[in-house]
């Protein structure tokens, strides 16, 4: 068969191509992002095998960084805390996240748009306003304890309140919770409100329907969001500095300790290498569970 | 769509609305304290922590830092970001993947983590820290965000449309600046005014690499280690104020900007 200038299908792909436009757009940004965002990471890497002394790092290469990583009784405590606020706050962020979500697609009504721009605006309060502003609701002097004070309830402030994990916790959701309804919010939007009562209409109760058909439809967004304020609360150095106390401290404060304080790099960044692997084996699990689980991908239909 | 009242969610909805709240409130409530005390009862209403503050050189300083650092993140981010998004929507090279992995990439890292290995990247570059790294370690920050706001409006619009334009004789330039931009321009700007958030916001990443200047925020961060007083909530609270602001008049300008086109397109609708 042959083809003509002419012939319409040709004129046709000629056409199409004026909505291509050369990759090469995306030149300067692949540049930036290599130079600041992969090769600092890289960086890093290499420092992490370097001994570092007063904020520079000679040779030769050594495994001293880590070993100081691994065997340190502190570093081990920081790093179970960090976990353990890590895994409560992201919990409890997911939970009331998709309960919220829930609420606002399925129940709400009019509502949804005043609540929904009510948790944008929340977003805008930032991060260090955050902390300052738990400090004065959980301080000795701060809103909780002088309130119950005048009222007579307590005769002097309740210690447990500020300075150790449950504060960290509270500031910690505090500033993930947004994001977590905000995303949960976008992904619960494709279920169709008449499949959910369908269910009900049919017999199920609230138990049944939230086993059988919201959990699993948002298995793969909730393990997304869990992981990613896992990620954020857990290396968190700033609240535990302010609201941890001694027993709230979280592994951030060490590399912190590290890269400013003590200006060993190579210290600070063998760290931030153990972090690094230790949150992509916790996502590949997590990814590999809700594979196995078959909830990785739903047809919406 | 049919809504059903669910009291144990709603409770949830209410005491999560409350738990962000509670805490916001208090912080902008006692910037207008008349004294020094933070606690309940409130005694007056004065505007003394705001004057405190505004005549205060470094807070002025941090002020003015921060909006030059926000505006030039937000500047590059878009230029990068539109020309980025634009160039992955519209081509069919194999490398559009891996490209577009790499702009939503650092969302997935921790901010203490890109904050220290720029640190360590300008070091052994010998960079000397100052704003300039601050911009540039916060247009890396803001770039996943930015860009998938861009990409989700540009991918949207048609290939037709690109097609017909050509077909009259428009430059790839001109189709650009015509055709695409003018109907994205709404959502990019909404993109741009979050990214000008999330930089005047951003303390953590700021905090490694920024030398000796200030910006709003590391003025806080040194208050907050000194003492607690009401100029804290007054910073604070101004600092609310500016994002609530910048954010309504990029919510004001998309609903504009979507209600005339919309209207465009009745009309059109219309004339056939």
């Amino acid at each position: 068969m042959t083809l003509s200038v002419a012939d319409p299908s040709r004129a046709a792909t000629g056409a199409k191509r004026a909505g291509r436009v050369p990759l090469l757009l995306a030149g300067p940004s692949v540049a930036t992002m290599v130079v600041f965002f992969l090769i600092p990471v890289v960086v890093v890497l290499f420092y992490s095998f370097l001994h570092g002394e007063l904020w520079q790092v000679s040779g030769p290469a050594t495994l001293g960084n880590y070993d100081n990583a691994l065997s340190s009784p502190l570093h081990r405590t920081l790093a179970w805390n960090s976990i353990v606020i890590g895994l409560v706050v992201s919990s409890l962020a997911v939970v009331i996240g998709l309960a919220v979500a829930h609420w606002l697609h399925f129940s709400a009504g009019r509502l949804a748009t005043p609540v929904l721009s009510l948790v944008v605006a929340s977003m805008f309060a930032s991060y260090l306003v955050r902390i300052y502003a738990w400090r004065s609701v959980l301080g000795s002097n701060g809103i909780v304890n002088t309130t119950l004070e005048r009222v007579g309830l307590i005769d002097e402030p309740l210690g447990f309140l500020i300075f150790n994990r449950l504060a960290v916790v509270l500031a910690g959701l505090h500033i993930t919770l947004p994001l977590a309804i905000l995303i949960l919010y976008a992904a619960i939007r494709p279920i169709r409100a008449d499949d959910l009562w369908a269910a009900e209409d049919l017999g199920s109760n609230p138990v049944t329907r939230w086993r059988l058909v919201v959990v699993p439809l948002m298995a793969a967004p909730m393990v997304n969001v869990g992981m990613l304020i896992f990620i954020i609360s857990s290396s968190d150095f700033v609240t535990p500095q302010f609201l941890g106390g001694t027993s709230g401290q979280l592994i951030g404060v060490q590399v912190n300790r590290y890269f400013r304080a003590a200006g060993d790099y190579g210290k600070g960044a063998a760290l931030v290498v153990l972090m690094i692997a230790f949150y992509a084996v916790v996502y590949a699990v997590l990814q590999g569970i809700l594979r196995l689980a078959r909830v990785h991908k739903v047809d919406w239909g | 769509m049919e809504t059903r009242r669910s009291i144990p969610t709603a409770v949830v909805t209410g005491a999560a609305l409350f738990f962000l709240f509670a805490p916001l409130i208090f912080v902008v409530m006692f910037s207008f304290h008349s004294t020094t005390s933070l606690t309940l009862p409130f005694e007056g209403f004065s505007l003394r922590w705001y004057r405190e503050v505004v005549d205060d050189e470094s807070v002025r300083r941090g002020l003015l830092t921060s909006l030059r650092v926000a505006t030039l993140t937000a500047a590059v981010t878009f230029v990068l970001g539109t020309a980025a998004a634009y160039g992955v929507s519209r081509s069919t090279s194999r490398l559009t993947g891996p490209a577009a992995a790499l702009f939503v990439a650092p969302i997935a890292m921790p901010a203490l983590i890109l904050g220290v290995s720029l640190l360590s990247f300008f070091s052994e570059r010998d960079v000397s820290l100052s704003t300039t790294t601050v911009v540039i370690a916060h247009t890396v920050f803001v770039m996943p965000i930015f860009y998938v706001v861009a990409y989700t409006a540009l991918s949207r619009i048609e290939e037709a449309q690109l097609e017909a334009a050509a077909d009259l004789g428009a430059t790839p330039w001109y189709r650009f600046r015509h055709v695409v931009f003018r109907q994205v321009l709404p959502v990019l700007a909404a993109g741009a005014a979050l990214t000008f958030i999330i930089s005047f916001d951003e303390f953590i990443i700021t905090f490694f690499v920024i030398g000796n200047d200030s910006t709003l925020p590391m003025v806080i961060f040194s208050r907050l280690r000194r003492t607690i007083d009401p100029s804290i909530n007054a910073i604070s609270s101004m600092l609310l104020f500016v994002n609530l602001f910048v954010w309504l008049i990029a919510v004001i300008f998309t609903v504009r900007a979507e209600g005339r086109r919309r209207r465009d397109v009745a009309r059109q609708i219309e004339d056939l």
